[in-house]
C-alpha cells in the first residue's frame, strides 16, 4: 500500500465517521456527537489537504490532467466552506450537507483515478487556478445554501402550518440562520463565481483563441451565472428573503450538479472527463 | 443498618391549598434544629408553595408519628388534622421519592425546573446548619446527579408548557436570537403582558405599547419600560417591529392582510411573528399566507402546549426508569454502610492490587520456580492484610459508638474509593482552605 492509498483510506474512514456522528448528533439531539463529528472532519480535512499537497508535489503540472484531482478538490472545498460556516454560527447542522457530499466526491475521486481531463498544452497557471479555485468554493457555498434552503422550506412549512415539530425539528437552527447562510452564499459565492467565469473566459481566449465557443458546459455555466446574478440582484436590491431565494438557490445547485455529473461525463465538451 | 430514612411530606396532590398554607414551614432552620434536638441524626426540610418535604435520618427509636406530631405542633395544628394529608416514605421509597421530586416528576407541571433550585437551596441551608451529614449529603448529591441525568437523557424539559413560553420558543425558532428584535404589544391582558415580559427576558431590545386609550398605553409602557405609541399610527410602527402580541377587545380584525402586504414589502421581507391572543381574533388569518409572516392564534398556541405536555408525559416514563435504577444503586451504597460488607470490600481491593502487582513482577522476573512464586504471592497478600489490620480494628471500635458508624464507614469507603466513583481532578478545589 502506498502512502497515497493509506492516506486515502484514512480520509474516507474519518469523513465517514464524521458523517455518522453528525447525522446521529442531529437526530439524537446530542451535542457531544456533533463535537466528535467535528474532530473527525478536522482530522479528515487535515489529511485531505496533505493528500492534495502531495498530489501537487508529486505530479506537478500534470495533476491538472487527472480527473481525480478535481473531485478531490471539490470535496475539500465543501469541508472548507463548512468550517467557515461553523466558525460563523457554531452549529454542526450544515455538516449534514457538507460531509456526505465531501465523502461522495472523495470516493468519486478515487474511482476517477483513470479519468483524464483534456488540457491544452499551454495552460496559463494563474487563470486555471483562479478559474477552478473560485468556481469550486462558490459551488461549495451553493451546496451549503441549497442544504439550508431545503431545511428552511421544511421548517417554514412546519411553522406556517402549525404542525408539531419533531425532536429533530426542535433542534434545527432558526429560519433566520438558514436565511443568513443563503445570504452569505450569494454575497460571497456570486462574486467568486463571476471571477471564476471571467478567469475561465480569459484562459479560453488564450488557449482556444476565442472566449466563448458554444460549448455545452459554457452554456449551462452562463445560465447558472444569470440565475445567480438574478438572485444576487433580488437579495440586494429588492430585499428577497426566506422561501424565494431558498428555492432559487436549490434550483441553481441542482443545475450545477447536473452540469458537473452529466455534462462532464456524457456530453462532448472541452471540460470532458475521459476514462 | 441501624438507621431509618423517612421522607414525610405533603404536596399539591395530597393536600389542598389551605392545608398547604397552614403546614408550610416558615422557619426551616429552627424546624430542623428542633428535630435534631429530639434525637434525629440528620434532617433536611423543604417548604415551597406546592409542597413540604421533610427528610429525616434517625435511629429506630424514633417513629414517623413523633416527627408528624412535632411538625403539627410547630405549625400550631394537630396531628389528626395533618396526617390524612401527608405521605410517609421509608428507606428506599423515601430515596425514590426524593429523586422524583428533584427530577420534577412529582411537580404540578412535570419537567419544570424550579424545584431543583429550591432543593439545592434547602440542602445548602441544612449543610450550613450542620443538619445534613453522611446519608443526606450522599442522597442529595445523588439526587442532583439523577436530575442532571434525566435532563440530558430525556426531553422532559425541552419544550414549553405554557402559552407565553410557547410563543417565545416559536419566536426563537423564527428569529434565532431575540437580541436586537423589536416587539409590540397591542391592547392589554394578563397573558399578553406575560408573553411580553418573557420576550423582554429573552433579549428583545425594545417593546412598544399600542392601546386605543393612550393613557393606558403610557401606564403599561412605564411598567414594562417600553414606548407608548398612538393606536392610529400602528402600521407606521409595524414596518419596524418584528414580534407583535395582540390582545385587544376589538370585535373585528385590527390588522388586515392587505395592509400587511405593504408593510412587509416596506421592511424588505424581514420576518414578522404575530401572536394573536385575542378572542375574537385581532389579526386577519390571511396574514399567515404572506411570505416571511407567521401568525399563531390562541388555539394554535394551545395545541403546541398540549402536544408538548403529552411529550413530557412520554418522557416522564423514561425518566422514571432512570430514577428506579439510580434508587437501586443508592440502595447498594446504603447497604454497604454496614461494617461487614465494607471490610469484605477493603480486603477484596487489597487482594486485587496484590495480585495485579504480583502478575507484573512475575512477568518482569521471567522464568521463576513454583516455590518462589508461592512465596511472592504470600508476601504480597500479607502486606495487604497487615496494612489493613489497623484501619479495620479502628473502624470496628468506632462503629460501636452511637451514630458514628455511617460517618466512619463512609469515610473509609471514600478513602479507598470502594464504590469506584469517578472523581474529577478538581473535586475538592473549591473547598475553603482552613484558616492558619
Amino acid at each position: 500500500m502506498t502512502l497515497f492509498e493509506f492516506f486515502q483510506y484514512v480520509i474516507i474512514a474519518l469523513y465517514l465517521m464524521g458523517m455518522i456522528f453528525f447525522i446521529a448528533g442531529a437526530f439524537k439531539n446530542n451535542p457531544i456527537m456533533g463535537k466528535l463529528g467535528n474532530l473527525c472532519a478536522i482530522g479528515g480535512f487535515a489529511l485531505h489537504s496533505l493528500d492534495l499537497l502531495l498530489a501537487i508535489t508529486v505530479y506537478k503540472g500534470t495533476v491538472l490532467t487527472g480527473g481525480f484531482f478535481y473531485f478531490s478538490l471539490l470535496g475539500w472545498s465543501f469541508i472548507l466552506v463548512y468550517f467557515g460556516l461553523w466558525w460563523k454560527i457554531r452549529n454542526t447542522f450544515f455538516a449534514l450537507t457538507a460531509s456526505p457530499l465531501a465523502l461522495l466526491l472523495f470516493i468519486a475521486s478515487l474511482a476517477a483515478q483513470s479519468l483524464k481531463v483534456t488540457l491544452p498544452a499551454h495552460l496559463a497557471g494563474l487563470f486555471i487556478g483562479l478559474h477552478i479555485g473560485t468556481i469550486f468554493v462558490s459551488i461549495a457555498l451553493m451546496a451549503m445554501a441549497a442544504g439550508a434552503g431545503v431545511a428552511f422550506i421544511y421548517l417554514n412549512n412546519k411553522i406556517k402550518t402549525k404542525a408539531n415539530l419533531t425532536a429533530f425539528g426542535k433542534e434545527m437552527p432558526s429560519l433566520n440562520t438558514f436565511d443568513r447562510v443563503n445570504h452569505w452564499a450569494i454575497m460571497i459565492g456570486f462574486p467568486l463565481y463571476t471571477l471564476g467565469l471571467a478567469a475561465g473566459f480569459l484562459w479560453a481566449r488564450g488557449t482556444f483563441t476565442k472566449m466563448f465557443s458554444w460549448d455545452p458546459k459554457e452554456i449551462v455555466t452562463l445560465l447558472v451565472w444569470f440565475l445567480f446574478a438574478f438572485l444576487f440582484h433580488q437579495r440586494t436590491i429588492v430585499g428577497w428573503r426566506g422561501k424565494k431565494p431558498a428555492i432559487l438557490v436549490i434550483i441553481v445547485f441542482v443545475i450545477t450538479m447536473i452540469s458537473l455529473w452529466g455534462i462532464n461525463f456524457f456530453i462532448p465538451t472541452h471540460h470532458n472527463f475521459k476514462a | 443498618m441501624d438507621h431509618n430514612i423517612y421522607l414525610i411530606g405533603l404536596n399539591h396532590k395530597s393536600a389542598g391549598v389551605d392545608i398547604r398554607e397552614r403546614y408550610a414551614l416558615t422557619n426551616v432552620e429552627e424546624f430542623e434544629a428542633g428535630l435534631l434536638d429530639i434525637g434525629v441524626r440528620e434532617v433536611m426540610a423543604l417548604s415551597t408553595c406546592n409542597r413540604v418535604e421533610i427528610l429525616v435520618v434517625c435511629s429506630e427509636a424514633i417513629t414517623e408519628s413523633e416527627i408528624l406530631t412535632y411538625w403539627a405542633n410547630k405549625c400550631s395544628g394537630s396531628r389528626s388534622d395533618l396526617e390524612p394529608n401527608t405521605y410517609c416514605h421509608k428507606d428506599l421509597k423515601a430515596v425514590n421519592h426524593l429523586f422524583r421530586v428533584a427530577c420534577s416528576l412529582d411537580s404540578m407541571i412535570v419537567g419544570e425546573p424550579q424545584i431543583l433550585g429550591q432543593l439545592k437551596d434547602s440542602y445548602r441551608n441544612a449543610v450550613e446548619a450542620g443538619a445534613a451529614r453522611v446519608i443526606i449529603n450522599r442522597m442529595l448529591h445523588k439526587a442532583f446527579f439523577v436530575a442532571k441525568r434525566v435532563r440530558t437523557e430525556t426531553l422532559i424539559a425541552s419544550s414549553a408548557v405554557s402559552i407565553s413560553y410557547a410563543a417565545v420558543e416559536l419566536a426563537k425558532k423564527i428569529f434565532g436570537e431575540l437580541k436586537g428584535q423589536k416587539a409590540m404589544l397591542i391592547g392589554a391582558g394578563e397573558m399578553a403582558e406575560l408573553a411580553a415580559t418573557h420576550l423582554l427576558n429573552s433579549g428583545v431590545e425594545e417593546i412598544r405599547i399600542a392601546n386605543r386609550t393612550l393613557s393606558n398605553a403610557q401606564e403599561l409602557a412605564k411598567k414594562m419600560n417600553g414606548e407608548p405609541i398612538p393606536f392610529e399610527s400602528l402600521y407606521d410602527y409595524l414596518s419596524d417591529t418584528d414580534i407583535i402580541i395582540s390582545s385587544t377587545g376589538a370585535p373585528h380584525a385590527v390588522i388586515k392582510a392587505k395592509e400587511m402586504k405593504k408593510v412587509i414589502k416596506k421592511r424588505k421581507f424581514r420576518p414578522m411573528f404575530f401572536i394573536d391572543i385575542a378572542v375574537p381574533r385581532d389579526i386577519d388569518p390571511d396574514v399567515n399566507s404572506l411570505d416571511n409572516v407567521y401568525l399563531y392564534d390562541i388555539d394554535d398556541l394551545k395545541d403546541v402546549v398540549e402536544e408538548n405536555m403529552s411529550q413530557r408525559e412520554d418522557e416522564a416514563v423514561k425518566a422514571s426508569s432512570i430514577v428506579e435504577s439510580e434508587t437501586l444503586s443508592f440502595g447498594n451504597w446504603i447497604n454497604s454502610l454496614d461494617l461487614q460488607p465494607t471490610i469484605v470490600d477493603l480486603f477484596n481491593r487489597s487482594e486485587g492490587i496484590a495480585q495485579a502487582e504480583l502478575a507484573k513482577t512475575l512477568k518482569r522476573l521471567g522464568d521463576v520456580d513454583d516455590k518462589t512464586k508461592e512465596a511472592l504471592e504470600f508476601m504480597a497478600l500479607s502486606i495487604g492484610k497487615k496494612l489493613l489490620h489497623e484501619p479495620v480494628s479502628f473502624l470496628k471500635r468506632r462503629t460501636e459508638e452511637e451514630g458514628a458508624a455511617d460517618r466512619f464507614v463512609d469515610l473509609a469507603r471514600r478513602m479507598f474509593n470502594l464504590d469506584n466513583d469517578t472523581i474529577p481532578p478538581d473535586a475538592h478545589c473549591k473547598r475553603k482552605k482552613p484558616k492558619a
